[in-house]
């Protein structure tokens, strides 16, 4: 077998389980909500209004869902629970720099906010409906290396996302509408889940999604995710000073890779270098051989 | 944080200030939801988040599935049914792009313009002397105000200033006549 370089599908997550559960069952609850709310709403809809929903292929997979109103409405970005609500930190900001400072707004932001602050950019690695698209785009990859086609790696800085996420906000304010919701991906994989349930067809925005795969699978490995996206721009920047931290025990670490290979987001665990773009994946941690690394609580400001 | 990234932030922030309040585009003229903010405040308002489509009771609420800068933003489509004015996606609206609205008559009569109802005289079955119809004005949630029927055929008389533009009238509208459109506001 030739040598290949080392690729995240090559290396198991041996330790840390609990955590990749956890994580995992978070994500999956989050992608179940993304199709499974449109489902349930198509269903009540069909329930109350005499099958007029029925016409959709959607409502007879639905058929079994109680006919009670969901606990939840709307998208993975702006989220209605039963008594609060919650939006996202970056369509909180564009609607703010348009329509003003609300109260309203404050409130449904806040506990966002707030645990960004703490969790620093976990959204991405916890919530984010785009990480399946991730993973087969890191699957394809691994496959097209196998069959010796060559796939491009191009690192574009980090400050890519942000200019990016000024740009969008600027160009939208130009043009007069609201663009986040119109390139963000968990509001664009959102809208078309909606769309796909509600109308049985997929909008403009599943050719975002397909353009998101190709750019991730042939030019930049998570390259939407590490230096395109304006939402990982916005958690970054708002979880620049969160406490929770990879940390590296240097004298384990055998400078083995692993953790670095495994980042989606171009971090280096190997050499404590970890900067905002860290999605609190927990994967450099169950990748280690030699459990150098583990999470650690660091205040910010504070050299150890 | 280095000074270069410091006067970018700050350039950022000051151009993020400034150029929002000088915007002024014009956006396309589609029937909004009923509670939609003024056109123009009503794009920069929403988010594209489909609570109100969700639980829009006809379905009437859709999202267009070309490209274009209004693909996140609602509009209703009254080719099929038509908007039962009970006021539910006002009421879900996380950024007040619908201003939340109580399902009462007079409240609505007063806050909701949808779009206006535009009758085609060579079509209407009692303007061409084909006969009674008067189902426009039996459906219509303001009869006498919106639309009043006039004549010994009872041919119909729209007063847009008195129509919410709910599209009732429009679904009702026999197959054979299809007189009645309602159209974006002006």
């Amino acid at each position: 077998m030739t040598k290949r370089p080392l690729q995240p599908f090559d290396i198991t997550l041996r330790h840390g389980k609990r955590y990749q559960w956890i994580r995992r069952l978070f994500l999956g609850f989050s992608v179940l909500l993304t199709v499974g709310l449109p489902m349930w709403h198509l269903h009540v809809l069909d329930v109350e209004g005499a099958g007029i929903a029925g016409d959709s292929r959607w409502a007879q997979l639905s058929s079994w869902l109680p006919a009670t109103p969901p606990p939840f409405l709307g998208a993975p970005t702006s989220v209605w629970v039963i008594f609060f609500e919650l939006v996202d930190p970056l369509e909180a900001l564009a609607t703010a720099l348009f329509r003003g400072v609300s109260w309203n707004l404050v409130w449904t932001v806040l506990p966002g906010v707030a645990l960004v602050m703490f969790l620093g950019r976990f959204f991405c690695g916890w919530a984010c409906p785009y990480l399946p698209v991730l993973a087969a785009s890191n699957a394809a990859r691994w496959l097209l290396t196998r069959l010796g086609i060559p796939t491009a790696d191009v690192k574009l800085p980090r400050v890519t996302s942000r200019v990016v996420l000024v740009g969008v906000l600027l160009v939208g304010s130009v043009l007069g509408v609201q663009l986040v919701p119109i390139i963000y991906p968990p509001a664009v994989i959102g809208r078309e889940a909606f769309r796909a349930v509600f109308y049985g067809s997929l909008g403009a925005g599943a050719f975002l999604v397909l353009a998101a795969f190709l750019f991730d699978t042939f030019v930049s490995r998570a390259g939407f995710c590490r230096s395109l996206c304006p939402g990982g721009a916005m958690f970054a920047t708002i979880g620049t000073l969160s406490p929770i931290k990879v940390h590296n025990e240097r004298s384990k670490c055998t400078d083995c890779t692993v953790c670095d290979v495994i980042c989606n987001l171009g971090q280096s665990p190997m050499q404590n270098k970890l900067d905002s773009g860290c999605e609190r994946c927990g994967k450099c941690i169950a990748s280690c051989p030699t459990k150098a690394l583990s999470w650690k609580l660091k205040i910010p400001g504070r050299d150890e | 944080m280095n000074r270069r990234a410091l006067v970018g932030a700050i350039a950022a922030a000051v151009a993020l200030a400034v150029v929002p309040k000088r915007a002024r585009a014009a956006p396309q003229k589609k029937i909004r939801p009923p509670g939609a903010l003024p056109r123009g405040a009503f794009e920069q308002a929403c988010i594209g988040c489909f609570r109100c489509a969700e639980v829009c009771p006809t379905k009437v609420i859709r999202f267009p599935s070309a490209f274009s800068l209004d693909v996140a933003t609602p509009y209703l489509d009254f080719s099929d049914r038509a908007c039962v004015v009970c006021m539910k996606c006002t009421q879900v609206c996380p950024t007040d792009a619908l201003v939340e609205l109580k399902a009462d008559v007079d409240v609505v009569a007063r806050e909701v313009r949808m779009g206006v109802p535009k009758l085609t005289r060579s079509t209407c079955l009692p303007w061409t002397g084909q006969g009674v119809c008067r189902l426009c004005y039996q459906v219509c949630p303001y009869p006498d105000k919106a639309v009043e029927v006039v004549g010994p055929q009872k041919a119909p008389l729209f007063h847009p200033e008195a129509c919410v533009g709910c599209g009732l009238c429009e679904e009702a509208c026999p197959e054979i006549a299809k007189a009645i459109v309602i159209e974006p506001l002006p």
